[in-house]
Parts: structure tokens; C-alpha cells; sequence
């Protein structure tokens, strides 16, 4: 298909590299760089929203108050993005940078504005209409360079819906996440953005808290395709209570507990030579967040 | 997946129909992902009559992106908190359901769900005189209880019958029949119930988990997909009419035996707030039978596990007058 001169140069003119999105969460100058997917996976109430809020913010903030300053796209496959919470952490980091800077940069609306006009949202109700809108969001990175990251909220979603569907078939209850799969390996080939996508745990791990052996409910469960796009891993987990019991029994005071959460980052490098994956070599890195009112706070 | 047939848009007539699927094309799906140039030549049409399709039919079948600016303005005008009418509930929920979510109540049998439920109902078509869609899928709903709630609220029979109008009952008990109904509700069920008193303002399915968990279980996909379906109609209905969705669930016990939330862990990511109910071990010996202690496991705005007890029968306490501490209402657990 031929394109324009202009369609040509948007599509390779280098995009906002966002390695150093979160340097705390990815290993050693391991963050994720053009072409990438991160996967946060982890069962309910372990972080991951808030995570991709924090990125979210990351992003679109303006350089003075930390931020990127890249154009976002949030795909919200079950309704879960919450605007109230998103602005709410917005607004403070804004006022946080404000209030250490000493200069005052225009009003507070026209700067959350401003951010805000950076995030594009789309809400698909089924896998078929992911893989459409896929397709039409290719146009939105072909005109807009600026667009580097685009955020699945949850790639997961249909995953019972197209395996009723499917019926006996394993091949075709996994047709439809394997074409949006391969339809976005073409996106980051192409357009070389980088893809962050939350998928939930549908098994519960009865094993103890402190197992370290990597337990049955954090095996990948989706497609192929979608697996073989995953570059980084980000096991995301409640710590127990009882851990964090002794730091806060020092805060005699304090009445309510803050809660951490664990993130277990495990990054493939698939070397240059072969790409199956027994000669990906692998990374680690964990580190541990709460959550506050102007979002997540790394420890 | 949305099939190809002539007439969906011009252009696409019944003889290239029938061209592209002798070409293996039968969905809108397939003809967005396949090669346009090599598809022209394969049914003889013109390259740029099938882009010109292509991008009339993406244009139909496609969820468009929305500004992240304009998407917060709208919620700022549309987003309202619907009081539940205890504030002790209202503090731990943020000061109340918000519209536009799922909250779940989940609690083990005669923990008071379905009275929370029936004082949330009461409250919204009385006290903020808005509509209410109750699917009651237990059979656990008497019109009876609701005038004694109303009874209680006010002594004149003209409101009560305003306020029992507002209230507007499904009787279902599986789950296609919950599916239909909530399909009807999404297409014009929803406007035809705001025609006599406000608009609506909340749904509640009472219980989610009675006619869900018997699908659950056992080799079969069917359970989990009608499940997610549900959960699939609930938001959407949420969010496109603004109503504050409020779902019962059961409890089931954990690993390590503590006592959870039932319908699973898929279930789990659906509600964006999740209260469990329990029964409070001093309430009979201080004689006050309704005490119920509420704890909060899942919220994306309030700090999770905090604990608020209240009263059921805060719904029915009988408000002014010279009766104060006269217990006229036989608490009856449901």
C-alpha cells in the first residue's frame, strides 16, 4: 500500500523512546525500548491499574513537573478506567512540582488540560471490535508522532468470552486474540511504540505467601502470539499484612495500614542470532510500591 | 464478528458479496485484515472501491477514540453519588454508589445484603425521589417489606405509593432470562421506566451469584462466558446511562480459610468497589440484632479493609415523634 511522503516520514521519524519510563521497576538499563510489550500481570487488588495510571502520568505530565510529555493511547477493554482517580493523581503531581519550582508555569486547569488533551480513549466491548479498532488506530499513529505508548486495560477481557465462542477448537477459541496479537506486532514493527498491557490471573494460587518458585496461577495463559510478543513481565502481588505488621507498629498513631504491594519485573532479550525462546536470556528486578493519594509511591 | 451482506454500505453489492467469499472473506473482520490490492485483483473490483468499503465499513464497526479532556468533562457533568441512605455505609463507600460502576455486596446468609439492598431502594425513590430497577433473582423480595421501610420513612399513604411506583421489580431466576432483561434495559428499558418519576439512578441485581454459580464448575467454558457477558451488559449500562449498578454476591471460603467473596477470581476484577458483610459477635448481647459490620476489600479510592458497623435497621428506624426507642418492627434476616 503506498503511502504519502508525510504518512512516510511520521511513520520513521524515531518516537519518544520510553526506557527510562520507570527506571525503578525495570532491570539495569532494561526499560522498555521501541518495539516492546510489558505485560502487568497479578490477580485482583494487586496494583496494576495504579500502575498504569502512574505511567499514564508519566507520560503526559509536562517536563517541568517530571513528566514526557508523550501522546497516550488507553484501550479500555472492561470499563475499569477510572478519569476521577486519573486527574486526582494528575493534580498532584502538578502541585507537588509547583509548589518545589519556584516559578508558577499558567493556571492549573489549562495545564491539566493540556494533559489531558495528550490521552486518547477507546472503549472496545469485544475482541472483534479490538482487532477493528486496531486497525483504525493505525491511522492515529501514522498522523500523530508524538503517540508512543499505547495502554491495554486488560488484554484479558474476552479471554472466556472467545473461548465459549471458539467452542472445541483451541485453535479458533484463540483466533481473535491471535490476530489482534499479530496486527500489533505489525503496529510496533512499524510505527516502533511501545504497548503496556494488564492481564488478569484467572487462577488463585493456593500455595503460601512466601513461595518463591514461580506457582501455577502466574503461568501465562493466553495465546501463543501474545506471549511470543511479551518482552518484560511485571508480576505484580499484595504483600501480606503480616509483613508489614513491624513497620507499622512503630506508627502507634497511625490507624490505617498502608498496604504494599510487590512487583516482580522478569525481562526477555531475545538475542539477535535465533528467536526461540530457549536462548532469550533473562532479567530480574523486584521492588515494592504503596499506594497514596497522589498515586503510586515507590519504596 | 459482524458478517459480510450486501446493502451494508454502497458499494457492496451482492455479486461482490459473493466474490469475496469465494475469496474466503465472509466477516468485516477479515476484509479489514487482508490485503486490499491483492483482494482487488482476486474478485476483479477496483483497488480503490474496495479501500473506499474497507474504510466505510471500519468506520461503522469501530469504537472511536475519545480526548482524554473531553472524556473528564463529561463524566464532571454526568457522575453523581447516590447516597445509600446509612452514612455509616455512605463513609466507608466515599459518600456513597457512585454512578457509572459496579459495586458489590457480598456476605454470607443473613448477613443483610438483601435488606441493604431493599433500604438503598427505599432511600433513592423516597428520600431523592429517583427511579429504581431492583432484578430480584432470590425470590427474597416482598412488596410488604418495602411499605413497612416506607411506612416508616412517612406516614402518608399518597407518597408511599409515589415512592413504591419509583421502584420498578424484575422477577428472574436464570441467567438468560437476566441477560434478556438487562438487554431490554439497555434498549429503552431504562427511558420507559424514567417516564413516571425521576430518571434512574440505580439497578440492583440481587443476588448476581444465585444464578451465576450453579453454571460454574466442571469442564465447560459456557458458566464463565455467560458470567463475563453479564458483567459486560452491567458496565455498559452504567456507564452509557449513568446509573449506579449495586450486585450481591455469596461467600465461599479461602485457601487458608478465610472467608472471601464468591464466583471466583474472574469475577473478581468486575466490581471496581467490593463491601463484605458480616454479622457482628457482641450485637445479641448488646440487643441490637441488626448490627452488621461492614469492611471494605476492593476500592479504588478509599484505603482498603477499614471497617464501619451499622445498624439494618437504620432504614426503618421510625424518624420524629414521641416513640423514640419503641421497636414497632420485627427484624426479620433475609
Amino acid at each position: 500500500m503506498s503511502e504519502s511522503g508525510a504518512q512516510l516520514f511520521a511513520r520513521l521519524e524515531a518516537r519518544r523512546c520510553l526506557k527510562d519510563i520507570e527506571p525503578r521497576l525495570f532491570p539495569e538499563d532494561g526499560g522498555p525500548d521501541h518495539g516492546e510489550v510489558v505485560e502487568l500481570y497479578g490477580t485482583e487488588g494487586t496494583g496494576k491499574t495504579e500502575l498504569l495510571y502512574h505511567l499514564l502520568c508519566r507520560c503526559v505530565l509536562p517536563n517541568a513537573a517530571g513528566g514526557l510529555e508523550v501522546d497516550v493511547v488507553f484501550v479500555d477493554t472492561d470499563y475499569s478506567l477510572d478519569m476521577l482517580r486519573l486527574v486526582s493523581i494528575l493534580e498532584n503531581r502538578l502541585n507537588a512540582a509547583v509548589s518545589t519550582s519556584s516559578s508558577s508555569a499558567g493556571s492549573d486547569e489549562a495545564t491539566l488540560r493540556s494533559c489531558l488533551s495528550r490521552l486518547l480513549v477507546v472503549h472496545c466491548s469485544s475482541s472483534s471490535q479490538l482487532l477493528l479498532t486496531l486497525h483504525f488506530l493505525e491511522t492515529s499513529f501514522s498522523s500523530r508522532p508524538s503517540l508512543a505508548l499505547l495502554l491495554i486495560d486488560s488484554i484479558s477481557a474476552f479471554y472466556w468470552l472467545d473461548r465459549c465462542e471458539g467452542g472445541a477448537s483451541l485453535a479458533k477459541q484463540e483466533e481473535k486474540l491471535g490476530k489482534c496479537s499479530e496486527l500489533l506486532g505489525r503496529l510496533l514493527r512499524d510505527y516502533r511504540i511501545t504497548v503496556f498491557a494488564t492481564c488478569h490471573a484467572i487462577r488463585r494460587s493456593y500455595s503460601g505467601p512466601s513461595s518463591s518458585s514461580s506457582s501455577d496461577s502466574d503461568r501465562p495463559y493466553l495465546c501463543r502470539p501474545w506471549q511470543r510478543l511479551v518482552t518484560h513481565r511485571l508480576l505484580c502481588a499484595r504483600q501480606e499484612a503480616a509483613n508489614n505488621m513491624a513497620a507499622a507498629a512503630g506508627s502507634g498513631k497511625e490507624q490505617r495500614r498502608r498496604q504494599l504491594f510487590t512487583v516482580h519485573c522478569t525481562s526477555f532479550s531475545s538475542s539477535s542470532s535465533s528467536s526461540s525462546s530457549s536462548s532469550r536470556t533473562k532479567s530480574y528486578r523486584s521492588s515494592s510500591f504503596c499506594v497514596t493519594d497522589g498515586g503510586v509511591e515507590f519504596i | 464478528m459482524v458478517v459480510l451482506r450486501e446493502g451494508m454500505c454502497p458499494g457492496l453489492d451482492e455479486d461482490l458479496v459473493r466474490g469475496l467469499r469465494a475469496a474466503d472473506i465472509k466477516t468485516v473482520e477479515d476484509l479489514v485484515s487482508s490485503d486490499i490490492e491483492e483482494l482487488a485483483q482476486k474478485c476483479s473490483v477496483s483497488y480503490k472501491a474496495l479501500f473506499a468499503i474497507r474504510r466505510v465499513l471500519l468506520a461503522q464497526h469501530t469504537a472511536f477514540p475519545v480526548s482524554g479532556a473531553d472524556l473528564y468533562e463529561e463524566l464532571l457533568s454526568s457522575t453523581a453519588i447516590v447516597s445509600t441512605g446509612n452514612p455509616s455505609l455512605d463513609k466507608l463507600l466515599d459518600s456513597g454508589l457512585y454512578t457509572g460502576e459496579i459495586t458489590e455486596l457480598s456476605g454470607g446468609p443473613g448477613s443483610g445484603k438483601s435488606q441493604v439492598c431493599f433500604g438503598v431502594a427505599v432511600h433513592i425513590s423516597y428520600q431523592l425521589k429517583q427511579s429504581v430497577i431492583y432484578i430480584d433473582t432470590t425470590g427474597g423480595l416482598t412488596a410488604s417489606r418495602l411499605l413497612e421501610m416506607l411506612q416508616a420513612e412517612t406516614t402518608n399513604t399518597e407518597e408511599q405509593m409515589e415512592a413504591l411506583q419509583r421502584i420498578h421489580i424484575f422477577r428472574l431466576f436464570d441467567v438468560f432470562s437476566l441477560l434478556d432483561c438487562l438487554h431490554g434495559l439497555c434498549s429503552g428499558g431504562l427511558q420507559q421506566a424514567s417516564v413516571g418519576g425521576g430518571s434512574v439512578k440505580a439497578v440492583i441485581v440481587d443476588s448476581v451469584s444465585a444464578v451465576i454459580s450453579t453454571l460454574l464448575g466442571g469442564k465447560q467454558n459456557e458458566g464463565m462466558s455467560l458470567m463475563i457477558q453479564v458483567a459486560g451488559v452491567l458496565k455498559t449500562m452504567a456507564k452509557d446511562f449513568n446509573v449506579a449498578a449495586l450486585v450481591t454476591n455469596h461467600v465461599t471460603r479461602g485457601g487458608s480459610g478465610e472467608v472471601q467473596p464468591g464466583l471466583g477470581v474472574s469475577w473478581s476484577h468486575i466490581p471496581r468497589t467490593r463491601v463484605l458483610l458480616e454479622r457482628v459477635e457482641k450485637a445479641v448481647a448488646v440487643s441490637r440484632p441488626g448490627l452488621r459490620s461492614a469492611t471494605l476489600i476492593k476500592s479504588s479510592r478509599q484505603p482498603c479493609h477499614i471497617k464501619e458497623e451499622f445498624d439494618l435497621q437504620w432504614w426503618s428506624r421510625s424518624k420524629g415523634g414521641p416513640s423514640l426507642g419503641k421497636r414497632k418492627l420485627d427484624e426479620t434476616d433475609s
